[in-house]
């Protein structure tokens, strides 16, 4: 697909200790998209995005962005394209919350510290994230939440055309996972390309436009937004306690 | 606070001026007064005191205890923990092991300091590597296996080294005690000059990877993909780290802390940025050992405190005490 900004194909992983982890992934994502990477513990849903990143080698099948072979970006550059949140970061840092957004300048900057402009457009990722009020704090001092809105105001400031976030919404309360989501979604809209791994399904369907299920070792679902609410069956992959429930206001999931 | 451009000026240039006043001023201290009328005419013996006892060991303990701290500084970022240095890795400790045997086999009478250099730097990689190799499970390094390892190789040489001394016969087991005892002792000219030239060259080159070191400090992950090289940075860092350690170990002994306070210290006003803290642990750890060595010399003269000593006299209490006040900070 020549739109494609991520293209897998037929992407394996097999674990250290021998288990086939992902076998004959392919996908293609374009500008635009907002995917959300769902499935239940060890799917791969982590793996897979990790192997998107960079951070672990596919055992077999390639990995292209902009019809590039991963391997054969240089780092600096491609961390100009691609953003990455891991699922899990540390909280016990003295580094203050404005140099932790700020680290997301580092591949654009090739100077010591960082320009006027770079300090603008961290400033404007911590406003949209909700987090400017505690720019000055040390990170350790911190809530779970609001660590977790600096480090995505922090991806956010890397303005990259492909965003790969591991549960973004870790720690969030209901409102900054609303809030996380749209900004997501805000970033799809103006042409990034958006990888989600969540647990929400309601939070996917909301505002994702594609869903992504991952079961048996490779892509069991492939849908839609729109597809996904006309046909709930993927919901079987997760829970046998999951309904679709329409309403005249829009459809959501409900427990059983 | 973000450290603005004038405030990240202020503290490093200020750091630059203490380093350099110490430099100038902490020769003058010692156990005897210096007879200006010959210091001033370049007449021994007062002229070599101050040039070649006091200003030698100086210098000495400023770069030691900048190379020490920088250590110190480079561990906590990379295994991303408050109590990593040299030593509690067992960097320190294998750097000890490898002089030791130096002394005994008296590589030192045939090659000089190099000699000693020789048998610290195998010493420290070598457990190094032992240390990292021990703490490796599939390709993945765990900090805290690594410190693990590291406290268990650290008491596996100690053991190795008494039994070097044991072994070694009474005058080389002086010259061990001597040693291992850890201080300042006046070194000649040229070898000063040539750890001086190393230690900077090391320091300059860690200092201008801070960026990574930065967002290591954070996580593997999240520095592979701000564009980071991960294993690469972070083998050049140990490689880095335990050469200062080892290079600083062999001429001054064993001197601890420095490496643990310094940096802690300084994270605690400065914050994490390694860009700022690096260059002013350097310095500051600079400081602190120079001083110590100096108050080491006149406060008790003319016997000599060794300025290992005085750093933990004065570096335990007053880290408890920062540690207490700042809270759970």
């Amino acid at each position: 697909m020549s739109g494609a900004l991520l293209s897998l194909r037929n992407v394996g992983w097999q674990a250290p200790v021998g288990a086939d982890i992902l076998q004959h992934v392919s996908l293609d994502v374009a500008p635009g998209e907002f995917v959300a990477i769902m499935g239940r513990n060890g799917a791969g849903k982590s793996t897979l995005l990790d192997i998107v990143a960079g951070l672990r080698a596919p055992s077999e099948g390639s990995v292209t962005i902009d019809g590039q072979p991963l391997d054969a970006w240089r780092l600096s550059e491609r961390a100009r394209v691609l953003a990455h949140l891991p699922q899990v970061l540390r909280g016990d840092l003295s580094i203050r919350a404005e140099a932790i957004v700020l680290m997301g300048r580092y591949p654009h900057a090739s100077r010591w510290f960082e320009s006027e402009d770079d300090e603008r457009i961290a400033h404007e990722a911590m406003v949209r994230c909700e987090c400017l009020e505690f720019r000055q704090r040390a990170l350790s001092t911190l809530s779970g939440g609001e660590r977790q809105r600096v480090y995505l105001a922090a991806c956010l400031a890397q303005q990259a055309r492909l965003l790969l976030l591991d549960e973004p919404a870790t720690f969030l309360d209901v409102d900054q996972q609303l809030q996380c989501f749209s900004i997501v979604r805000g970033e799809a809209d103006k042409g990034a390309a958006c990888l989600a791994v969540t647990h929400d399904v309601n939070l996917a369907l909301t505002f994702c436009t594609r869903l992504l299920v991952l079961a048996g070792r490779g892509i069991a679902r492939d849908l839609g937004a729109a597809e996904a609410l006309d046909d709930p069956s993927w919901l079987r992959t997760f829970s046998s306690r999951l309904d679709l429930e329409r309403g005249p206001s829009g459809s959501w999931v409900r427990y059983r | 606070m973000l450290m603005r451009r004038r405030s990240v000026a202020r503290w490093i240039g200020g750091s630059a001026l203490l380093f350099a006043l110490a430099g100038c001023l902490l020769p003058f201290v010692g156990p005897s007064t210096l007879d200006w009328s010959l210091v001033l005419r370049r007449q021994d013996p007062d002229w070599s005191i101050l040039i070649d006892l006091r200003l030698s060991r100086t210098l000495l303990g400023l770069f030691a205890g900048g190379a020490l701290a920088l250590a110190g500084a480079l561990f906590q970022s990379m295994l991303r923990d408050a109590l990593a240095t040299p030593y509690t890795l067992g960097v320190s400790t294998g750097a000890s092991l490898g002089a030791v045997i130096a002394i005994a086999l008296d590589w030192g009478s045939v090659a000089g300091v190099g000699g000693i250099w020789a048998g610290a730097l195998s010493g420290a990689v070598t457990i190094l590597f032992v240390v990292m190799g021990a703490a490796t499970r599939h390709g993945q390094l765990s900090s805290s296996s690594l410190l693990l390892a590291g406290v268990a190789i650290n008491s596996v040489c100690a053991a190795l080294i008494l039994l070097v001394h044991g072994l070694s016969g009474i005058s080389k087991s002086f010259a061990i005690s001597h040693w291992l005892i850890g201080g300042l002792d006046a070194v000649e000219r040229p070898t000063l000059a040539l750890y001086i030239l190393i230690v900077v060259s090391m320091a300059f080159l860690i200092v201008h990877h801070a960026r990574h070191w930065n967002l290591l400090a954070v996580g593997e992950a999240w520095a592979a993909t701000r564009g980071a090289h991960v294993r690469q940075s972070l083998l050049q860092g140990y490689l880095a780290g335990s050469g200062l350690a080892a290079f600083t170990v062999a001429l001054t002994g064993p001197i601890g802390f420095v490496g643990l306070v310094v940096p802690h210290l300084l994270r605690r006003r400065l914050g994490g940025d390694d860009r700022v803290l690096m260059p002013c642990a350097f310095l500051h750890g600079g400081v602190l050992l120079a001083s110590c060595d100096a108050i080491g010399r006149a406060i008790l003269a003319p016997a000599e405190i060794p300025a290992g000593a005085i750093t933990a006299f004065i570096g335990g209490p007053h880290l408890i005490w920062v540690v207490r006040r700042g809270g759970t900070r």
